[in-house]
Parts: structure tokens; C-alpha cells; sequence
């Protein structure tokens, strides 16, 4: 009891205190990413906001933890509804699973409805349910290709004259033929190869009321395209199973494989882990499907959301704002990740053209091929059956056309029925 | 006498081919560290660049890496070797104490309820933990004991396995010591303590390495508990190194085998305590 | 020093004290008891119920029946119980058997340096499985370059993409796992070993056994509790092995190849969020376990002594 009563009184006085000492104590806040990165980006804004005469200040405990573990994490913390932080990053895959039954997170409306147009806001409905937008990105993530041209130019291809997937295919052959390598590989092991050609050809894995669309004769064409280039061997399984691996990087970075096509902000991979590269790589616009489609897609992503709950969930959305969708912050986003930010006024701007590591190692105007594309990037369905819509690529679709050849409207076919299985 | 030259002819090869496998198992158990240890040397970039290799270049390996684990996000990776060490002693302590007590009583006595008991040892030692993360993660919000080390111990404090280990290793001793310490007046704890105890030591010892192993390498339960970045244990700080994200393996390989070291003297320690010295005089029927 | 008297008369009616021989067990066991009630029964009982709900939310629990058991038919899980399954036999066999030779070698004394060589082969098992596993990945890398596809050419042999099939990939899952678990089993059999008196060995020695014989009559029954115990144990880990596969396929799960089944109780309940239908999985998986342990220790006559 006496304990109790002690606890109680600290609790009033520190509440006291910190009701008198509002205009100096900092507002102490958490924050949860599985992105080191991310937190110089929140680091850096928080100095900026600190240093502004008319916020409340902020002191932001930054806590990283692996990707996974992160995530579920939090999905105990909002399901027991205790022990969430104030701010988190949710990555985009996992994101459908934070709305659903009570959703714990807070809408940002009132911060991104005056600047909509502004915004590239196929990006941010990804992280929206019912109008109400929960997450806010950094980046557009639009797909892009990146060009080996040392390779290119050894088999005589300029990349530039490449404007369709024909192309590409015929351009492989090319480089096959005189160098003996692939032109691009395909993941068996994930869904960075799958998806972003089947967004980018107009479809998707589920319409908005989870209908099944994975065996529309669009998935089944393009599945068959990615096939007739491994069959000649213009595209080759990734090594290590998908990009993200460092059999991939370093195989990449020795100067086997002619091009990779993958979101804008692998750009950061590329400076990181092939350094041999630097000077030889160009980022491209994808090359087009002649049967329509789009002029890229859009892929990966983390929503940074506010929890609900949280005692000071008004100031972490003003924080948020603050930190990702003003000008200043969008900037600060490329400066430091590398990213294509979301804010479209951002693109053309003197800031954006200072140099910095990414502009030495691609040595080009990079975000001339960006705008190119930035009016023409397809929305993604992002229902709550994703993830498991997801994980089937991964396990079953990639691996089964890459890894085992097998017919894609087959593939196409036994995929649909296990996602229907599992929505039923 | 000839046979016995045969023999020890005999003897000589088999000892030959016996010290030649071993050390081809040897060469198995330690080729990855020996990787991990040319890897810690050298930048990351070099591991992106050649993958794997043993080759030792002097102009670009150094300890320079190591020295970088004290400046990595303000010295962090020694909060976590802290937080692993006391989640460690704990869990180690004990588990070993409760552990041997409950083994000892169900090997050497017998009583209503005993297999009822045992069987509950049992199924809670198949039981896969990740299953109670959920209800278990609610209790100890309500009892208070989140982001603390005790919460972290609070599942492995009675650790079923021991119980298991300790049993089977009691059925072995010979109930007469149980009644020679009677006769000397003991009583049933003083039996435990004076007498089991001390014939016990190399389970001990074996369960000591092999808790602290689980301890020091456990990685979902602390990472639930565990909230502020330094009280994170080794494995969770690692585990923040390497992400499809960003990997930082200037970090990741030097901080793995600096991990791997206190562990291992430990084992030395416990080894040379518990197993090495050991004869199997006191068990003797 | 009291309690003396007490432990002595053994025949004392009624319960007295803490050294009462009929509270004595008890005492020991108490610690179980009371660890079981507050930190597993709670927990467990929880995981059942949630088992037969549809959880969306800390207050969205709803009734299901049976339909998260149903759910459980699908390829998926199939594949698995399969991968899981297959694990599970080899993992039984060769870290069963394995560690049991070594460890006998390591006791007859016949290999030089035999206190050497036990200390070093535990030494893998004290490291993280993360780390090693990217050890283990990158030796058995998809490449013609990566170092064991480079032993393999050597030796006249294809390279193998160890880790795209399941055949392969459950040798080096195999492979990972006898190296990291080899030395933590090679000290289980010691202990055994040890405590198995010189006299039995020189007993049959005068019988004329051959060391075939010893091993048969002498060695194995004298360490049965040991082996019971090991094969319980890796037959657990068998089943509700996870972190291995992580540490050589990460989250991806290509074909299959590499989900488990705890694998994919993470993934549905973390990944797809749904908490009722892992609890389901989890269910499955303890029943599976719990039956094999106890088909394994009928057959190992583990029940035998108690009647």
C-alpha cells in the first residue's frame, strides 16, 4: 500500500513538474524501424524541429531491431494493447495486418489532404483503409532498370534505344551471344522480379474486395515472357535466390549480369555493396509492355504510422508531417537514403541537384528518368489478403517458374486456387 | 607375448585412424570460424566483393574493424554483452538449482502424483515456446516485468530439460548412498546437498555450458521483453546488423566473434572444473 | 540439524514438518509444480482457446469451431509437415549416432589428444546461429564459385544449387545442425560414458567380448538414460527447429524448401497476422511431438523401471 501510495505521488509530481516545465522539458517519445537508416533521416529532423522557436521540443528514443522481430513486436504490443511505442515504421508487405478488426494506428488526414496534389498518392493509398491514410512513406519506390553499360557497350548495345520488353529480350540476345552473359536475372526465392512486372503490365494479385485476379490471362503473359528469357538463357535464376543477398551482390559487382531491374532506391544497394561498379551503372525507365500497361510500379515501402494510443499521438502526427511530407524534409530524405521522395514539387528543385555519392557513382541526371515515369505509376492493391497473396509468390509462383520451368498458366492457375483456399 | 605385440601393433594403427578422424572432425568444427575470423579482419566490402575466403591480405586486413565496435551507435554492442552476461549468470543459477532439485526428487523417490509430474515435465519440455509468446507476453505486462532482466529468466526458471537431464542422471546413483547418509544422520536435504550434490557436478557442469549457451544465443523471448536498445542482448543487437535493409558486416563479424569468446572460456572453465578431472569413482555401484 | 531426528523415523504419522518423508518429495518437485501452475498453465490453456477463435485485435476474439483445424488442409502446411518431417528422421539418425561414436572414440583414449579435441568440438555450439549461418550460405551458395560448388568441380563432380531443392537443403540444414549440436550431444554421451564403471569393461574384457561386444552389452544399456534423453530432446528440436532454417534461407521460403512448421506458424501468425490459426499450428506441432516422444520411449523401454 505504502508502495502504491509512494508511487502515486511521484506519478502527480512528475506530472506536476512536467505541466510546469512544459516549455522546456522535452516531450519524450519512442520510435521503432528495422531500418538503421531511417533513424539519421528522424535524427537529423528532430534537430531541425528542436531548433524552430515555436515546437514543443522532442526527445525521440530511437530503437532498432531486425526486420521480423520488429514486426511482431508489434503486432503483440497493439493486440495486447500495451507496450507500443508512439511512432513506428511498418513495412509495406506487413501493413494490411495493422488494419484490421480495431485498428491501433492514427490517421494522418488533416496533414496530407491540403497538400494531396502534391503528393504522389498512389504511394500513400497503399497505407490507407476506409479514405483515412495511416502510414506515411519516403519514397515512391518506383521501379527502375539499371544498366551494366560496360557490358552493353561490349556487345555493342546502347541502352537507351531499348524502349519495350521485346527489345530488352532482343538486347539480351545480343549480349548473350557476344559477352556469354545473362541480361538480368529473376528471383525464385521473393517477389521483386514477379510483381513489379506484373504492376507494371496493369495487374495485381487481388481487387480491392479481395477478389483473386493471379490467373488473369495478363499474370499468365508476363509470366510467360520471364520464362521464354530463361529458356535462352537471357535471364538466369538470381544467384543466392533474390537480390538482397550478398551471393547476389557480389556476383553482380564482379561484372556477371547486364542489368537488374528493381525499385529506385537500390541505388543505396549499389553504392554500398558493389563499389566496383561505380561509374559503369546507368538507372533507366523500365522498358514498356506493347500490349499497354504502365511505365513502371511501384515497390517496397515502409509506412511510418503513429500509434493511436499513444499519450502524445497528436504530436508524433505533427512530428511525422514535419519530417516527411514538408519540402525541407523530403529532401532531407534523398540527401540522407538515397530515396525518390513523395513530395512531387521536390523534383527539379536546386536542392535536389547538389551532388552527393549516389550522383558520383551513376553519373547522370537520375531523376530526369524519374519524372519520366512519375505521372504514370499503377496503384497496389494492398487489401489485408496481401501478405498471404505475397507469401504464395514467393513460395510457390517464383520459385516454380524460375527454379522449376514449369508452365505459367499452370503456376498462374494453382496459385489463384491456394490464395481462394485461404480467403475463403 | 607375440599376441600381445600384435596387439599393441594393433592398437598403434587403430590410434593412427582414431586421432586422424578426429582431427578431420576438428578441421569440420572449425573451418566456418576460421571464415568468420578472416571476415572480421577485412572491410565488408571485400566480403561483397570475393564472398567467402581464407586468404589473408595484409595490406587490407586489420583490427581495425574491432576497434570500430566501441564507436558503432555510442558503444552499443557493450551494453548488449552486458545485458547478455546478467540474463546469462541468472538463467544459468537458477535454473541449475531448481533444475537438479525437482530431477533429483523424481529420480529417487517415490510418491503419489510422481508420473502425473513427470509427464507435465515432459510435455512442457516439447512444448514449442513460441506458441505461449502471446498469453505470455500479456502476463508479464501485468505483472510488471517488461523490459526488465528478470522477465527475460522468468520462463527458464525451472527449465524443463534439466529436470529431464538431472532425473536420468539420478536414476544412475545407487540408492544404498541414500541410505548410507541416513544411517549417518543426514537428513533428506542434507542428502542433496552433502552427498548428491558433489556426485552430480559433471551434470552440473554439462548443464551449465549448455544453459549458458541457450541463454547467451536466445533470441526471441529477450527481444519481446527487451525494449530499450541498451538492454538488448547480443543476438537482438546482431540481428539489427543484418537486414535486407542495410548490412553491416564491419560490425556483424567482428561482434560475432567477440560473442563467441566469453562463452568459450567459460566452457574451458567448466570443462576443465566439471568433466576433464572427473572419475567415475564416487558413482561406482 | 534438527531435521535429523526426523529423516530417521520414518513411520511418524501425520504431517509435521518440511523433513516429514511423505512432504520430502514433495518439497523437490515444488518448484515444478509452482513454476508450471503460474508461468505454463496460464499460457497454455490461453493457446487453446485462441486456437478455436478468429483474433483481429485485443478485442475482436470470436468463436470458430473447428475451421482454424480446418484450415490446416492445405498445400502449405503440407509442405511443412513434410520439411519438418524430413528434418526431424535424418536429424534423429545422424545426431543421434554421430556424437554417440565420437564420444566413444573421445572416451577409449585411443585418439592423441583426446581432452583437446572434446573441448574444441563444443566450441561451434556456443556461437550464433545467425552468424554461422551466413558462414553456411555463402559456402553453399547457388554459384558454380561459391566454395563447396568449387570443392564438388574439383572432385569431379556437378556443382548443386545446395539451397533451391529440398533434398539438398535438408543436407546442409543437416549439416548446419550436426555442426552447431555434435560437440552439446558429444557431452551428453561423455557424461554418460564416465559414469559407467571401469569394472563392467574389465568384467567382460575376462568374458572375451570383443570391443563390437562391449559396446552392445556394456556401453549402450549403461548409458540408456543418456540416450533416452538425447533422442528426446533432438527429436523436439527436430520438429520445432526454426532458427536454423532462417539462418540459411532468412525469411524466404522458396518452393518450400525451408519452412518449417514452426516456420510457418510464425508466418501466419506474425506475418498474416493471425494469431488463432498459429495457436492451431502450434497445437498440431505439440501433439506431433509428444506422440513421436512417446512411441520413441515405449519402444526404448524409458517406462519400464518405473513399474
Amino acid at each position: 500500500m505504502k508502495k502504491l501510495l509512494a508511487l502515486f505521488l511521484t506519478v502527480t509530481m512528475v506530472f506536476g513538474l512536467a505541466a510546469a516545465l512544459a516549455e522546456d522539458a522535452p516531450v519524450k517519445m519512442t520510435l521503432w524501424t528495422f531500418q538503421e537508416l531511417h533513424t539519421e533521416l528522424y535524427k537529423t529532423m528532430m534537430e531541425k524541429w528542436n531548433a524552430e522557436a515555436d515546437k514543443p521540443k522532442l526527445d525521440i528514443d530511437f530503437q532498432v531491431f531486425p526486420y521480423e522481430d520488429m514486426h511482431n513486436k508489434l503486432t503483440i504490443a497493439l493486440q495486447s494493447g500495451e507496450g507500443a511505442p508512439d511512432l513506428v515504421d511498418i513495412e509495406i508487405n506487413m501493413f494490411a495486418n495493422y488494419l484490421k478488426g480495431d485498428i491501433g494506428l492514427a490517421p494522418m488526414n488533416e496533414y496530407v489532404e491540403p497538400i494531396e496534389d502534391h503528393l504522389v498518392m498512389s504511394r500513400l493509398n497503399n497505407y490507407a483503409k476506409d479514405g483515412k491514410f495511416y502510414g506515411i512513406d519516403h519514397h515512391i519506390g518506383a521501379t527502375v532498370m539499371f544498366y551494366n553499360t560496360e557490358i552493353l557497350e561490349a556487345a555493342g548495345v546502347d541502352y537507351t534505344t531499348i524502349k519495350t520488353w521485346d527489345d530488352f529480350h532482343a538486347a539480351g540476345k545480343t549480349v548473350l551471344e557476344k559477352t556469354g552473359k545473362p541480361m538480368i536475372v529473376w528471383e525464385s526465392a521473393d517477389c521483386w522480379s514477379v510483381y513489379p512486372m506484373v504492376n507494371q503490365h496493369g495487374g495485381d494479385w487481388l481487387t480491392p474486395d479481395n477478389q483473386v485476379r493471379m490467373d488473369e490471362q495478363v499474370v499468365i503473359d508476363t509470366l510467360a515472357f520471364m520464362k521464354s528469357m530463361l529458356d535462352d538463357g537471357t535471364a538466369i535464376p538470381c544467384p543466392g535466390g533474390w537480390t538482397h543477398t550478398e551471393e547476389y551482390w557480389g556476383w553482380m559487382n564482379g561484372g556477371n549480369c547486364a542489368a537488374v531491374c528493381m525499385p529506385f532506391w537500390y541505388l543505396d544497394r549499389f553504392t554500398n555493396y558493389m563499389p566496383d561498379l561505380a561509374g559503369k551503372m546507368k538507372v533507366s525507365a523500365m522498358p514498356l509492355w506493347a500490349d499497354g500497361g504502365h511505365k513502371s510500379a511501384q515497390m517496397g515501402g515502409t509506412g511510418t504510422a503513429v500509434v493511436a494510443s499513444s499519450p502524445n499521438a497528436e504530436l508524433a502526427k505533427e512530428f511525422l508531417a514535419y519530417a516527411c511530407l514538408t519540402f525541407d524534409g523530403c529532401v532531407t530524405t534523398w540527401k540522407i537514403c538515397g530515396f525518390d521522395p513523395i513530395l512531387k514539387d521536390v523534383y527539379g528543385s536546386e536542392e535536389m541537384k547538389e551532388p552527393n555519392k549516389f550522383f558520383e557513382y551513376y553519373d547522370q541526371d537520375i531523376f530526369a528518368v524519374l519524372s519520366e515515369v512519375l505521372d504514370d505509376i499503377p496503384d497496389t492493391c494492398l487489401t489485408e489478403y496481401f501478405p498471404a497473396a505475397t507469401d504464395i509468390v514467393k513460395t510457390q509462383m517464383a520459385y516454380r517458374l524460375v527454379e522449376l520451368r514449369e508452365d505459367p498458366e499452370q503456376i498462374a492457375k494453382d496459385c489463384a486456387e491456394e490464395l481462394r483456399s485461404q480467403i475463403n | 607375448m607375440a599376441s600381445n605385440k600384435i596387439d599393441r601393433k594393433k592398437r598403434t594403427v587403430l590410434s593412427v585412424l582414431a586421432t586422424a578422424l578426429m582431427i578431420l572432425v576438428a578441421v569440420f568444427a572449425m573451418v566456418p570460424f576460421a571464415f568468420m575470423f578472416m571476415s572480421s579482419l577485412k572491410p565488408g566490402t571485400e566480403m561483397m566483393r570475393y564472398g567467402l575466403t581464407l586468404r589473408f591480405d595484409p595490406g587490407i586486413s586489420s583490427f581495425d574493424n574491432y576497434t570500430a565496435l566501441n564507436t558503432y551507435r555510442d558503444g552499443v554492442y557493450w551494453h548488449w554483452y552486458k545485458s547478455s552476461a546478467i540474463i546469462m549468470i541468472m538463467q544459468t543459477g537458477i535454473g541449475l538449482f531448481f533444475g537438479s532439485l525437482v530431477g533429483y526428487g523424481l529420480a529417487m523417490y517415490q510418491f503419489k502424483g510422481r508420473n502425473l509430474i513427470f509427464t507435465l515435465v515432459l510435455v512442457v519440455m516439447m512444448l514449442p515456446f513460441e506458441i505461449l509468446l502471446l498469453p505470455m507476453y500479456q502476463m508479464m505486462i501485468r505483472i510488471k516485468m517488461m523490459n526488465t532482466y528478470f522477465g527475460v529468466v522468468i520462463p527458464y526458471l525451472v527449465p524443463p530439460f534439466m529436470i529431464f537431464f538431472f532425473r536420468q542422471y539420478c536414476l544412475g546413483i545407487p540408492r544404498e548412498l541414500m541410505e548410507a547418509g541416513r544411517i549417518d544422520g543426514c537428513s533428506d536435504y542434507g542428502i542433496f546437498w552433502r552427498i548428491m550434490v558433489p556426485i552430480l557436478i559433471p551434470a552440473f557442469g554439462a548443464m551449465t555450458i549448455l544453459s549458458c549457451m541457450n541463454s547467451w544465443n536466445n533470441l526471441l523471448w529477450p527481444m519481446i521483453i527487451l525494449q530499450s536498445e541498451t538492454k538488448h542482448t547480443i543476438p537482438i543487437g546482431m540481428g539489427t546488423t543484418i537486414t535486407p535493409y542495410g548490412n553491416a558486416y564491419d560490425v556483424l563479424m567482428p561482434g560475432a566473434v567477440m560473442a563467441v569468446v566469453p562463452i568459450v572460456v567459460i566452457y574451458l572453465f567448466a570443462q576443465k572444473t566439471f568433466i576433464t578431472g572427473l572419475t567415475a569413482g564416487s558413482v561406482k555401484g | 540439524m534438527q531435521n535429523r531426528s526426523a529423516g530417521k523415523t520414518v513411520k511418524r504419522r501425520g504431517i509435521r514438518s518440511l523433513s516429514d518423508p511423505k512432504v520430502v518429495p514433495y518439497v523437490f518437485v515444488a518448484p515444478f509444480i509452482v513454476f508450471f501452475l503460474f508461468v505454463y498453465m496460464y499460457p497454455l490453456i490461453m493457446t487453446v482457446i485462441m486456437s478455436f477463435q478468429q483474433i483481429d485485435g485485443p478485442n475482436h476474439h470470436q468463436f470458430i469451431g473447428l475451421k482454424n483445424y480446418q484450415k490446416l488442409n492445405t498445400r502449405d502446411f503440407q509442405m511443412a509437415l513434410q520439411t519438418s518431417g524430413r528434418y526431424a528422421l535424418w536429424d534423429v539418425i545422424v545426431l543421434t549416432i554421430v556424437p554417440l561414436l565420437i564420444a566413444c572414440i573421445l572416451h577409449s583414449g585411443l585418439a592423441k589428444g583426446s581432452g583437446f579435441f572434446k573441448s574444441l568440438f563444443f566450441i561451434p555450439s556456443l556461437t550464433s546461429i545467425i552468424v554461422a549461418g551466413i558462414v553456411f550460405r555463402l559456402a553453399f551458395g547457388t554459384l558454380e564459385t561459391a566454395t563447396m560448388n568449387r570443392l564438388m568441380t574439383a572432385m569431379g563432380f556437378q556443382p548443386v544449387k545446395w539451397l533451391s531443392y529440398a533434398g539438398p537443403g535438408n543436407f546442409v540444414l543437416i549439416l548446419l545442425t550436426l555442426w552447431r549440436w555434435n560437440g552439446v550431444n558429444i557431452v551428453y554421451y561423455l557424461s554418460g560414458l564416465q559414469s559407467i564403471p571401469t569394472d563392467y569393461y574389465e568384467a567382460a574384457q575376462i568374458d572375451g567380448a570383443s570391443a563390437l561386444q562391449k559396446f552392445f552389452h556394456v556401453t549402450l544399456p549403461c548409458i540408456r538414460p543418456v540416450l533416452i534423453y538425447v533422442i528426446t530432446i533432438t527429436v523436439l528440436g527436430g520438429f520445432s527447429m526454426f532458427t536454423e532454417s532462417v539462418a540459411l534461407w532468412q525469411q524466404n521460403n522458396a518452393g518450400g524448401v525451408g519452412r518449417t512448421i514452426v516456420g510457418y506458424m510464425y508466418m501466419v501468425g506474425f506475418k498474416k497476422n493471425n494469431l488463432g490459426l498459429a495457436s492451431a499450428v502450434g497445437l498440431t506441432l505439440l501433439v506431433l511431438v509428444v506422440a513421436v516422444n512417446l512411441v520413441q520411449l515405449v519402444l526404448m523401454g524409458f517406462f519400464r523401471k518405473e513399474e
